[in-house]
């Protein structure tokens, strides 16, 4: 196995803790952080699968906008979920 | 709450089972990264061999977006000037006050100050390049977008939001969709088909910056619009 | 044996599916309106994976001719497509955080079940019963 291969691995095992740590965690602000996270690994992953105009987009979308708007919108709807 | 419980452990075995086809059914498809895939032998070749000739980009996938797939570009830019609309719809005009009660650290507001200007013109780069190297109309105006809500996360948002009119700012939401409009119809003149873009490189060439330059700005204050509407920011 | 390789040649695929099971599971389980929106999200992105899997190719380059690369190039429709969609999403994805702060205006809640009994109080208390 490659050392690309094994990266590779690596970054979608990180994709799936990142999905079951939103699926758990009760703090919506950590749910959001993890999303960015989640974004910036997909962006990675996207980036050499010879996909650089898709990366590009979700580091600025993903990561970026969709965070900023979800962090908005918790610090006015309380960030604790019941 | 009981009722709750069982849904959510019935919901966790509809998941369950919904995973086994899945699962089944993508362990069928051919193994991703193979040349001779159907999604590598169709159009795709075409593309790849005549995209440049075709389009007039190197970057195959600018190609795609304005020349082969330019009705379904369009139909994107207006999805998100129709999403910013519904949004300032539902949100209101009123600006909501009082609720911004720390000012972000100096360094933070240094910081982004000091980014902002060098965004913008990678943002206005990534945009007039978008036919060589990768980035585009989208690309460059969600870059856009982000420097616009960066720098309403230092200062507040109002004196942002406060820098055009809001007229100017319906405008240049709009431009997206105005400027690819406009080069739709100038298709017909120029090649007889709508959204046809002419042969001749130095028109062709551009006509498509000017297209990547409306979606890019229009993409941009759409993004902006939508985190000012989310804020409470708007301008009224 | 068949079967191992098999699952390591499509780990990507099995992955996509993975994530999208996941989002739907947060989608439909959590009592949350802003969780709910993030679960959406995250299966929106595992499509996004998916189809730009499809579009990859082994060793091959990204899709741009001007830096004079010869041999396998990923294929750039799934690309545009996929381009288009993320706009498209952060789009959707602001409408429904515009609708969350309006319920929570309205009703004081993003929770479901406090909504569900804030119905139940409107019935006796009338219309306006909420804290927004």
């Amino acid at each position: 196995m490659s050392p690309i291969e094994l990266l590779d691995l690596v970054l979608l095992a990180l994709l799936l803790t990142c999905a079951i740590g939103i699926a758990r965690l009760k703090d919506l602000a950590a749910c959001a952080i993890l999303f960015s996270a989640y974004s910036f690994i997909l962006c990675l992953v996207w980036a050499h699968r010879g996909a650089p105009d898709v990366a590009m987009t979700e580091a600025a979308v993903g990561a970026g906008i969709t965070t900023v708007l979800f962090l908005t919108v918790i610090s006015r709807v309380g960030r604790r979920e019941k | 709450m009981n009722a709750w419980r069982t849904g959510r452990i019935l919901t966790t075995v509809l998941i369950g089972a919904l995973a086994v086809p899945l699962m089944y059914g993508v362990l069928h498809l051919p193994p991703p990264g193979q040349a001779d895939a159907p999604a590598h032998s169709n159009v795709s070749a075409k593309y790849i061999e005549h995209g440049a000739e075709h389009g007039g980009s190197e970057n195959l996938v600018t190609g795609v977006l304005l020349n082969y797939r330019a009705l379904d570009t369009f139909g994107e830019v207006l999805v998100i000037f129709t999403a910013w609309l519904a949004v300032a719809a539902v949100a209101g005009t009123a600006r909501q006050t009082g609720h911004e009660s720390t000012p972000p650290s100096p360094i933070v507001d240094y910081v982004i100050r000091m980014l902002a200007p060098f965004i913008a013109v990678f943002a206005l780069f990534v945009i007039v390049n978008g036919h060589v190297l990768p980035g585009g109309g989208f690309q460059g105006g969600v870059l856009l977008g982000a420097m616009l809500i960066l720098l309403s996360l230092a200062h507040g948002g109002e004196p942002v939001a406060d820098v055009v009119s809001l007229r100017t700012w319906i405008w240049l939401r709009a431009a997206g969709v105005l400027v690819f409009a406009l080069v739709a119809l100038l298709g017909l003149p120029l090649t007889g088909y709508l959204f046809g873009l002419p042969t001749d490189p130095t028109l062709r060439h551009a006509l498509m910056i000017v297209l990547e330059l409306g979606i890019g700005i229009g993409g941009g204050a759409v993004l902006g619009g939508l985190y000012f509407s989310i804020a409470g920011v708007e301008r009224s | 044996m068949n079967a191992a390789t098999s699952v390591f040649s499509h780990i990507d695929y099995l992955v996509a599916v993975a994530l999208f099971l996941s989002g739907a599971w947060i989608l439909l389980t959590s009592n949350n309106l802003v969780k709910k929106i993030i679960g959406l999200n995250v299966m929106e992105t595992s499509v996004f994976a998916f189809i730009v899997t499809t579009g990859m190719i082994d060793d091959g380059a990204p899709p741009l001719l001007a830096a004079g690369v010869e041999g396998p190039f990923a294929s750039p429709l799934p690309h545009a497509l996929v381009l288009t969609g993320i706009v498209v999403a952060v789009s959707v994805t602001s409408l429904a955080l515009v609708l969350v702060l309006r319920i929570k205006a309205e009703l004081g809640s993003v929770e479901l079940d406090e909504i569900e009994s804030v119905g139940e109080h409107d019935d006796s208390a009338g219309p306006g019963g909420g804290s927004g």
